[in-house]
């Protein structure tokens, strides 16, 4: 299984712990991720706000024009870039008169997208193509009696409804916390905003949305929250602190990615774990699962 | 007595404003609102907004634009999608909401910080095709001055963490090597952006 890999700018900050253990991960499943050559920033949920729809929508759809050329398909960890890109896709899919304008932009730069690939979120290639049977038996510590609140954020299933999980009560990444042996817990708040990109300009909205997400885990009896999404992790692991010194509570629950996870359930190197990047530890209850390393 | 509830003149609406809004990429997806109020329902910032999304394409509609402009609705507006998956008309709220951002700075309706944010992020993606958030978080100060670092020192600890948790990488990224031919597309873009909205 071959794929282009869109990494995006976060992976190579805030998120690396991302872009460690999906590399990991993918290697594991045995699908190869052939990063787009000199991709540039897609826009995120951002720039439209500034240079317009249009204009975002040709910059994100350079990455995709590469891709074409290579012939893959393009996979996607971010939710943010998966939104932007997907939505882009999709313009060039069904929207002929979009697709005859933004290609002549493209030209001014020696480029053409057809919109014959397709966008996909590496959660979803993980459960579509690896599938969770061949999770599970990758599986070598199991993560027994874990409680893992599965955070898909909002932008993940809701940039394309019914694209590949439910927008309303998305079930994909409880699956795979099960297929990894440990335990989904209840969280209603699975698929609510966490606050976005607001933690600098509006840090407000963020400590508002993360706490309310913070209840809700802590209320299904959650010990790790985990997320495809760097916006949200980034969000839940660097304001909790925050959170709990402006509202009087007492939360630590460890934000991973689910793919952080995967490295650990298949014992991966350390490296792929990347557990280092955390800011809410989560040595002390990973320690049952970690052990020997 | 004052009868509050009794329109004494007819409610006066400015068109020309609705039509400029109707006339953004996606503000003719206004038109088919028709007040449900699910987008209220379902936003994750309702509380802190001055007016829902429904309120808001209300007041667009009746000509308001100075209580539009300068609404928090657009600026707190996290683009998390929930409405618009959840809008019985099939309104792109999100995209309006982001046409609606643009429009106010261009209309000089910048002054939410939110609007310094999205400027310095465009600003580190129009200089070297990818985001840097020390690039970001720098021009960021730049535009908002020195009282918004007051508030930043206050937040101190949550940067001291990212760094210690090598979060924050010092050093910005490389540029896109192809950075000349994304300038010429980015220009070309707006060129024809702005030749389709005349159209
Ligand atoms: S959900 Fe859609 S139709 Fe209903 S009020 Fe909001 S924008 Fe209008
Ligand atoms: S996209 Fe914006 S307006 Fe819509 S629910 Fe989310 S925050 Fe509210």
């Amino acid at each position: 299984m071959k794929y282009c890999f869109y990494p995006g700018c976060s992976m190579e900050a805030t998120a690396q712990a991302n872009l460690k253990s999906i590399k990991a991960v993918a290697e594991a499943l045995g699908m190869h991720l052939e990063e787009i050559p000199d991709w540039n920033c897609c826009g995120a949920t951002v720039v439209s706000s500034v240079v317009g729809d249009f204009t975002q929508q040709v910059m994100a759809a350079r990455n995709l024009a590469i891709a074409e050329s290579m012939g893959l398909d393009v996979v996607v960890g971010c939710s943010s870039c998966y939104l932007s890109l997907a939505i882009t896709n999709k313009r060039f899919k069904e929207d002929e008169h979009f697709r005859a304008v933004a290609n002549e932009a493209l030209a001014a730069g020696g480029l053409k997208y057809e919109g014959s690939l397709r966008v996909r979120q590496f959660l979803e290639v993980v459960i579509n193509d690896a599938g969770l049977e061949k999770v599970a038996q990758m599986v070598k510590r199991p993560l027994d009696g874990l409680k893992v609140a599965g955070y898909v954020g909002c932008q993940t299933v809701r940039a394309i409804p019914y694209e590949f999980d439910d927008p309303e009560y998305p079930v994909f990444m409880d699956r795979l916390i099960e297929a990894l042996g440990a335990a989904a817990t209840e969280f209603p708040m699975k698929a609510r905003c966490c606050g976005s990109s607001n933690a600098l300009a509006a840090t407000d909205i963020v400590v508002d949305s993360s706490r309310k997400i913070f209840a809700s885990a802590a209320e299904g009896g959650a010990q790790v929250i985990a997320t495809p999404c760097p916006m949200c992790q980034m969000n839940l692991d660097a304001y909790q602190q925050r959170v709990n010194q402006l509202h009087g509570t007492n939360y630590y629950i460890p934000v991973l990615f689910f793919t952080q996870l995967m490295a650990i359930a298949f014992d991966l190197s350390t490296d792929a774990w990347a557990l280092d990047y955390c800011i809410v530890s989560p040595y002390n209850v990973l320690a049952p699962f970690t052990g020997g390393k | 007595m004052e009868q509050k509830n009794t329109l004494t003149e007819p409610v006066k609406y400015d068109l020309s404003f609705a039509r400029e809004i109707y006339s953004l990429e996606n503000g003719y997806y206004i038109k088919q609102c028709m007040q449900c109020g699910m987008c209220a329902v379902a936003c994750s910032t309702r509380e802190i907004m001055d007016y829902s999304p429904r309120q808001l394409f209300n007041l667009i509609k009746l000509g308001k634009k100075e209580e539009v402009l300068s609404a928090n609705t657009f600026w707190y507006c996290t683009s998390c999608c929930t409405c618009k998956a959840r809008c019985p008309r099939g309104v792109p709220l999100v995209d309006v909401m982001h046409d609606l951002k643009k429009y106010a700075i261009e209309q000089g309706y910048d002054q939410y910080p939110q609007a310094a944010f999205y400027k310095a992020f465009w600003a580190e993606v129009a200089g070297r095709g990818k985001v840097f958030e020390g690039g970001v978080t720098a021009r960021y100060y730049l535009i908002r001055g020195l009282d918004e670092v007051k508030k930043a020192l206050a937040m101190k600890d949550v940067g001291m963490n990212m760094l210690k948790h090598k979060r924050l990488p010092l050093l910005p990224p490389k540029k896109v090597r192809g950075l000349g031919d994304l300038k010429k597309i980015i220009h070309k873009a707006q060129e024809l952006q702005r030749k389709e909205a005349r159209a």
